[in-house]
């Protein structure tokens, strides 16, 4: 299990949180590449149904900020 | 006007921003942004968010311009950007204004012996503390102390630092911002490191006088259990053979206290610097004594030389949402003087036709970027082009050097053409900076410009996997993959334009009003004012003197004559509106007066609605013909009332009505206004003794002159908790008043002859408007703006915006400040004559809508009602113009009614179906 | 509860006949115990069909939503918040409606009953809170406190929220009751107890989805379970695209559901869905102090944003 990585689906609003993923890239930032973004206008756009079809797909977690 | 400018070093149209440059860059310096808590490079940019995020070089600090050596950014820079050889340039610029925004400069505390900010390294100043709390600063976040690393328990903060002093500097007002900063910083120092860290706040008033912040003020308070100790401490002593710092401070009791902290933060003040005071002295404008631009009343945006204009601190110690108000004032101003010359430098586009896609099967180009050495250095670009050309729908797909360049972007107009694509992918940098330039290039192919999609395998790729090519190669084809799935779905999305009324309405005819209306007027815009009483003026009619002692009745006056005469405003009196139709650039409302109803089409509206005087219900008012509010004590001046001059004492009592449980915000003026009427009262009579009974006195910025000048001429002011006030009877006819001496702790017993209460103020009701407007009202009856600090004077719904006291209480040079900025945000729309939807907005099925109304509720933009005719009467509809495009009501749409163009359901399912091998 | 049959029919015939509205719904007697079926009477001559007694736990409000006429309805305190939910909603007008409110003492289940006899029921007499069950060989006496649908056990709304006339005096409200014991005990399991727990209640599912039409919440032009462009669920009865069907439809129900036990009632093969609804209506008693249709004024927490909304869990 130690080698074991989990494999994030996150959702970033696009006006807040996409940003900042962006911002980590200019500051160069490490951190892990497990995750896959989708960029969504606003958290608010986040309906449930894209938790469980990400999860359904095999994300080990879905990761909502906004 | 010729302006000099510096060299950059730095050629910004090539700079790309890959940090080659000061990866290799060998000198380090302390880096300005992190207070030098951190290093940076001799080239650099100053901080992340920085705009243009270009890089620069410190010719202080730089090896090669000190000394010739070096050069070792040249040779790195993958474009040819550095340019040590770079040369001063003078400018010249044909300008009809000039606006100041010169800011201020953080006081420098090393001058204060006693608080050893240049010994203790655990003594911060608080812009410090700002950087220690920042996720982006040197501890990523982390509250630690500077000296040894440690989580500290304790911490103080101290007020006035820089501020509020003559003995030890030279700047006697109040910074204004200190207060809030510092209430904010213990909270999020609290956040961060739990709820055993002990935060102390050490101040003379806490001045939480901005909307909302006597509420945080409360919560920290009561709620996180941040200390607030009224008390100056005089000396900072560090504990011998130990980083910790000990402090003697007296309190409230009168006792001496000892006690031990890890850190003290010093809450440094704002001041103007040397070189902002050179730049005034060369533009030849007047600045008060204590260095800050000299403004009037009445034309608060206005320097003293004609043409030239202030906004921000450089006008006086202000916080955000005041800065940003005088910005957009001071860009009315300027407008108002330019009006003439507006829109005549703009040039025309050429429309390149767009091609019909209708029909047609998808054929998509994928361009994945190298981004010189930024991407391609760790993700290996031409396996992601050959792995992008295998996937569905692709025809084309290829590597460039820099998809961003000119020649680059010809290029892909070609292929487009030649190659028939009409959908397009490009994996690169990040569409929050370059969607709009690679849309530019399909509308050039005449492609429509939503039928893209980026993939971002440099900011959340390349950049963040440095170390892990592989796994970086590997989320680059999933993210292209996830990407050419989405644009496959994507439609020619159509942006509609609309005419904009170019009418304006101002509702209430205060001096906030009146100075929204001028200032549209003279940007030459019919404007209304709608005024429910039969007299402009408001409530400044009732004031007396502006606090640089200008008679406010006859300036108001001024104000009203000039609107009068101006033929594009149009006053209506005794007039009330009944009812609203439409939406920004095309209102219909319905005035109301006497006789009658009739119509007014707008663009935009201004509410103006204003406040009134609270009625006090305590302190014996309305039993006694001595006991006034704040506004009749300035009614008996006005009248030059005999008995003024004869008066044997006078009390004041503020917050009445204010900062209690039923009314928890500061009304802002009091403060000002008591301390003013009491001068006024000493000039009439030095010798009347004047007593001001208080709980903070809230005399911010340069107010606090008068505070000071007051205490001078013998003013006493004594201090009251909220649980102890004050007691007035009426004994034998005369008034007497009991409050505890705040220093003895004794009870005193005033008697006086003018009880003057400063009683709250109220916001005017305005329900029925914000119903009609569908704009917020908050729980104290103010209206809710757009953004507390960056949207002050404009709603969430388009083509509203607000001024005045019906945002919060505020004195008339704010008011006219936030006037004149909000004819400057309606101006931003009027202006463009015509407005452009975005494609990317919601759009129901009325097939499928169940009218809930859940849409209707939860929108902030007030896009969604309920169609009133036709065969789908009762169903929801959203209006493309006002809508955001946020999808809220697409997510809370259960019948799945709503579809979210360019973000729609299928497109978000068709990236999360096709994560395939990515979650697998 | 008998006694209001009078009651009933006499307000009904009043109303049809000054022609306050153009139809009563209400129940008739079923054919076979304990099934009394929604009857609409369009003439006055015909309300003697109508009765009330333990077995009108069908709600009610399900059979308002589109009506274009004037209706009378018989509702007891569920059905009365399930129509202040669909006022809310634009299904119907309260100008609309003429409410004859049935103070409730709550229904008996069905389910419970049956499981005490291994012969057929034949008849049911029902007489203060004694209910004589009696079929081929057997008659028992039944007290109806213990014999409660489980929704009506922890009930503290049986009186009518909004009504224009009552059918018979109000009932003292149960106190004390703890509406969320089932609630804590999932909320208590670790991740690993609570899935098997869904897995178990969810098995029997055959997706028939009567749970939904019995809902008066569930009223969406097309429901999401049948959209195909996206496909937000598969319609086998696979157990991921059974629990999406549930999860989601207690989410569509959230500061909505008046746990008025429709769903639960009408299911075939007994799951006790409610779990699902209930902790969602405790999240919004907890949250927001809200309880669904106690008022026709305000939207449902989930619909309007306030600026005291909770945010605590945003750290």
């Amino acid at each position: 299990m130690s080698d074991w990585e989990p494999k994030i689906v996150s959702f970033l609003c696009n006006w807040c949180s996409y940003g900042a993923a962006d911002l980590a890239g200019v500051g160069r930032m490490e951190y892990p590449p497990n995750i896959r973004v989708i960029r969504i206008p606003c958290a608010g756009r986040m309906s449930a149904k894209f938790f469980l079809a990400a999860l359904r797909q095999g994300a080990d977690g879905v990761w909502v900020s906004g | 006007m010729e302006l000099i400018k510096y060299p950059r070093y730095v050629d910004e149209s090539k700079c790309i921003a890959c940090n080659a440059c000061a990866e290799k860059c060998p000198k380090k310096v302390p880096s300005e942004y992190d207070t030098g808590l951190a290093k940076r490079k001799a080239i650099y940019v100053p901080y992340a968010q920085a705009v243009p995020l270009k890089y620069c070089v410190d010719p202080e600090t730089c090896i090669y311009i000190l000394k010739k050596r070096c050069g070792a950014c040249v040779k790195k820079c993958p474009t040819g950007a550095v340019d040590l050889e770079q040369q001063e340039e003078t400018v010249a610029l044909n300008v009809g204004s000039v606006i100041l925004t010169a800011g201020f400069q953080p006081f420098d505390p090393s001058q204060f012996d006693s608080y050893g900010y240049a010994k203790h390294p655990n003594v911060v100043t608080s812009m410090e503390m700002e950087r220690i709390l920042s996720a982006s600063g040197p501890t990523g976040g982390h509250l630690v102390r500077p000296s040894d690393d440690k989580e500290p328990q304790k911490i103080a903060w101290f007020q006035c630092v820089g501020s509020r002093d003559l003995n030890r500097c030279d700047n006697s007002y109040c910074s204004s911002v200190c207060c809030m900063y510092a209430i904010k910083e213990a909270v999020v120092a609290k956040e961060h490191a739990g709820d055993g860290l002990d935060c102390a706040i050490f101040y003379m008033d806490m001045r939480t006088h901005g909307k909302d912040f006597e509420r945080f003020y409360d919560n920290a308070r009561e709620k996180q259990g941040v200390r607030f100790i009224s008390s100056r401490v005089h000396t900072i002593d560090p504990v011998p053979n130990s980083d910790d710092l000990e402090l003697r401070y007296v309190d409230e009791n009168g006792d001496i206290q000892k006690e031990v902290f890890d850190m003290v933060v010093l809450s440094i003040g704002l001041e103007t610097s040397a070189q902002q005071r050179a730049l005034a002295k060369k533009l030849g404008i007047k600045l008060s004594d204590n260095h800050f631009c000299q403004t009037a009343t009445f034309d608060p945006v206005a320097t003293s030389r004609k043409g030239i204009y202030v906004s921000g601190a450089f006008q006086g110690p202000k916080d955000i949402p005041q800065s940003v108000i005088d910005a957009s004032a001071a860009a009315s101003a300027a407008g108002e003087i330019l009006a003439d010359a507006r829109g005549s430098q703009t040039k025309a586009k050429e429309i390149v036709p767009e091609t019909d896609i209708i029909g047609q099967r998808p054929r998509i180009g994928v361009f994945v970027c190298k981004c010189g050495i930024n991407i391609a250095g760790v993700v290996d670009v031409p396996a992601v082009a050959d792995y992008a050309k295998t996937l569905p729908y692709v025809e084309y797909a290829t590597d460039n050097l820099y998809s961003c360049s000119q020649d680059t972007q010809d290029n892909m107009v070609e292929i487009i053409k030649k190659e028939k694509l009409n959908r397009i992918v490009v994996a690169a940098c990040t569409p929050k900076t370059h969607e709009p330039l690679f849309q530019e290039s399909m509308i050039n192919a005449g492609l429509n410009k939503y039928l893209f999609e980026m993939a971002n395998i440099r900011n959340q790729d390349s950049w963040v996997h440095k170390n892990n090519p592989e796994l970086a190669t590997q989320k680059a084809m999933d993210l292209v993959r996830m990407a050419v799935s989405k644009v496959a779905l994507k439609e020619a999305l159509k942006e509609s334009e609309l005419k904009i009324n170019q009418t304006a309405m101002v509702v209430g005819g205060g001096v906030a009003g009146m100075a929204a209306a001028q200032s549209l007027a003279q940007q030459g815009y019919e404007t209304h004012i709608i005024e429910k009483s039969d007299h402009l003026g408001g409530q400044a009619l009732n004031i007396y003197k502006t606090t640089s002692g200008e008679d406010v009745r006859s300036k108001v006056k001024d104000l009203i004559k000039a609107i009068d005469q101006d033929k594009r405003v149009h006053t209506h009196l005794n007039t009330t509106i009944a009812a609203v139709d439409g939406f920004v650039g095309n209102f219909k409302s319905t005035l109301a007066n006497a006789d009658g109803e009739y119509s007014l089409e707008h663009g935009v509206v201004v509410m103006a609605t204003g406040g009134s005087a609270f009625e006090p219900d305590e302190y014996e008012y309305g039993n006694d013909p001595r006991i006034v509010t704040s506004l009749q004590l300035d009614k008996m001046m006005m009248a030059k009332d005999p008995s003024l001059a004869s008066l044997q004492s006078a009390v004041f009592i503020q917050c009445v009505g204010s900062r209690e449980p039923q009314r928890p915000y500061c009304s802002r003026v009091c403060c000002t206004h008591s301390v003013h009427n009491a001068l006024e009262l000493k000039k009439l009579n030095p010798d009347m003794p004047i007593y001001i009974l208080h709980r903070d006195v809230r005399t911010y910025g340069e107010r606090e002159l008068l505070y000071k000048e007051a205490r001078e001429a013998g003013v006493i002011f004594i201090r009251y908790e909220l649980d102890n006030k004050p007691q007035v009877a009426i004994k034998n006819g005369a008034i007497t008043v009991n409050v505890i001496d705040h220093i003895l702790g004794r009870p005193l017993e005033l008697e006086t002859d003018l009880l003057t209460l400063a009683s709250a103020v109220l916001p005017n009701k305005a329900n029925d408007l914000a119903q009609f407007f569908k704009v917020p009202i908050n729980d104290d009856g103010f209206f809710v703006e757009r953004h507390a600090k960056l949207g002050p004077v404009e709603f969430a719904t388009d083509g509203v915006f607000l001024c005045g006291i019906a945002h919060y209480p505020k004195p008339l040079d704010e008011s006219i400040a936030q006037g004149k900025a909000a004819a400057s945000r309606a101006v931003t729309l009027l202006a463009r004559k015509t407005l452009h939807t975005s494609g990317e907005v919601a759009e129901t099925n009325p097939m499928w809508c169940s009218s809930c109304g859940v849409c209707v509720s939860i929108c902030p933009y007030s896009a969604p009602t309920f169609t009133e005719e036709g065969p789908f009467t009762g169903k929801a509809q959203i209006n493309p113009v006002l809508c955001k495009g946020c999808g809220l009501c697409v997510a809370s749409c259960r019948s799945g009614a709503i579809h979210l163009k360019g973000f729609d359901n299928d497109q978000i399912f068709a990236q999360i179906f096709s994560l395939d091998e990515a979650v697998r | 509860m008998l006694e209001y049959n009078d009651k009933i029919r006499e307000i009904s015939k009043k109303i049809l006949k000054e022609c306050k509205v153009d139809l009563v719904i209400g129940f008739r007697k079923g054919s076979v115990p304990m099934m009394n079926e929604p009857h609409v009477v369009k003439n006055p001559d015909d309300v003697d069909k109508l009765i009330w007694d333990s077995h009108c736990g069908i709600n009610l409000a399900n059979y308002l939503t589109e009506r274009k006429e004037k209706v009378g309805i018989i509702a007891k305190g569920c059905d009365s918040r399930n129509i202040a939910v669909h006022i809310i909603e634009n299904k119907i007008d309260r100008d609309q409606l003429y409410i004859i409110g049935v103070p409730c003492q709550g229904m008996v289940d069905k389910r419970q009953i049956t499981a005490k006899f291994s012969g057929e029921i034949q008849s049911i007499i029902e007489k203060g809170d004694t209910i004589t069950v009696s079929g081929n060989g057997f008659e028992e006496k039944l007290s109806k406190t213990d014999v409660l649908q489980k929704n009506c056990a922890v009930c503290t709304h049986r009186n009518p929220v909004v009504y224009d006339e009552l059918a018979g005096d109000l009932v003292e409200e149960q106190r004390g009751v703890d509406r969320y014991e089932d609630v804590r005990a999932v909320e208590a399991m670790d991740s690993e107890a609570k899935w098997q727990y869904f897995d178990e209640i969810l098995a029997p599912c055959i997706r028939c989805y009567a749970c939904r039409n019995a809902c008066p919440l569930c009223y969406c032009p097309t429901c999401f379970v049948d959209e195909s462009r996206p496909q937000w669920v598969g319609k086998s009865i696979d157990p991921t695209d059974t629990r999406t069907f549930h999860f989601l439809r207690a989410y569509h129900c959230a500061g909505r559901c008046t746990d008025c036990g429709a769903c639960e009632r009408a299911c075939p093969v007994g799951i006790n869905m409610r779990v699902f609804t209930k902790k969602l209506e405790k999240d919004c008693k907890d949250l927001f102090d809200w309880e669904a249709g106690l008022t026709i004024d305000v939207r449902p927490p989930l619909d309007i944003y306030r600026p005291e909304d909770p945010d605590e869990f945003i750290k």
